[in-house]
């Protein structure tokens, strides 16, 4: 997608968790969070907000927006 | 605390199910035999005005157990719907199907029979047949079975359904501009067409649907293209 960096992973693995662990604690698909790792899809702001909560990093900083 | 369990049956239970649907048309069958040997027929044939006899008890008995057959086969299905939803709803997830009830998409040739049966009687119903191509689609949702649906899912199903939507409403806007010059043409020309292609159309949304949800989900070009 044009415009939009994910830095998910990066946070992700800083906090020691898998994919499958995050897409658990905020409730989709291992693969969902595999496309939004490679700014794939453009998330809600309620997953968002619970990506940034589970990883513990500002939302503005995983999702980055030109 | 009782442990008596009951012995596993021999024979899986779809397969006495299918013995039972086997059983039946063979009792249909040798009633067939009855009423035409023994009977004249009678009940075969057409017939203006019927006027019981002791002699119409072995069809008519055959007939009320494929009635009940089919009763019992209804129940099983609004059953296993409405267990299947309930599993959505408690879950989140999708259905629970097997790939293997695209099969049913070959009914769809069924309407092929539509040609013959209006020639012959000159009834349209035979075309809807054509609908049940649509069933090929639970060859992609049977792929997807009690897949987790999340917001991505639902977006891609939101837009697999639109995208189906708009082939089938626009196959069907083209026959409607087909049927507008029925003036022209004679109108037992026009309804069989049209008849058979909005059956068609069915189809073709049912069908697209599922494989446009499937191919959204799976294929990252697919998906990058339509955003």
């Amino acid at each position: 997608m044009d415009g939009f960096t994910c830095n998910l992973k990066t946070y992700r693995v800083r906090k020691g968790m898998t994919q499958g662990e995050l897409a658990d604690i905020v409730g989709v698909r291992r693969e969902t969070i595999m496309r939004l790792e490679k700014a794939q899809y453009n998330p809600s702001l309620k997953l968002a907000v619970d990506i940034s909560r589970a990883v513990e990093a500002p939302i503005e900083e995983i999702f980055v927006f030109d | 605390m009782d442990t008596e369990m009951k012995p596993a049956s021999k024979f899986p239970l779809w397969l006495k199910r299918a013995a039972g649907g086997a059983a039946c048309a063979a009792l249909t069958g040798a009633a067939v035999w009855y009423d035409l040997t023994y009977n004249g027929g009678r009940l075969v044939y057409p017939m203006h005005s019927y006027a019981f006899r002791t002699t119409d008890i072995p069809m008519l008995a055959a007939v009320a157990l494929d009635v009940l057959y089919v009763l019992y086969l209804a129940y099983l299905i609004v059953r296993w719907s409405r267990a299947q939803k309930e599993h959505v709803i408690k879950t989140g997830r999708t259905r629970r199907l097997s790939p293997k009830l695209g099969f049913l998409g070959f009914c769809g040739f069924l309407g092929f029979a539509g040609f013959w049966i209006y020639g012959a009687l000159g009834d349209l119903s035979g075309f809807i047949f054509f609908a049940f191509f649509g069933f090929f689609g639970f060859f992609f949702e049977g792929k997807m079975s009690n897949t987790l649906m999340d917001e991505r899912f639902k977006e891609n199903a939101a837009k697999a359904e639109r995208k189906a939507m708009r082939t089938g409403f626009g196959i069907i806007f083209v026959l409607l501009l087909f049927a507008g010059q029925a003036g022209r043409l004679t109108v037992e020309l026009v309804a069989p067409i049209l008849v058979a292609g909005i059956a068609l159309a069915v189809a073709l949304t049912l069908f697209l649907s599922e494989y446009l949800l499937y191919r959204y989900d799976h294929d990252d070009a697919a998906a990058l293209e339509e955003e």
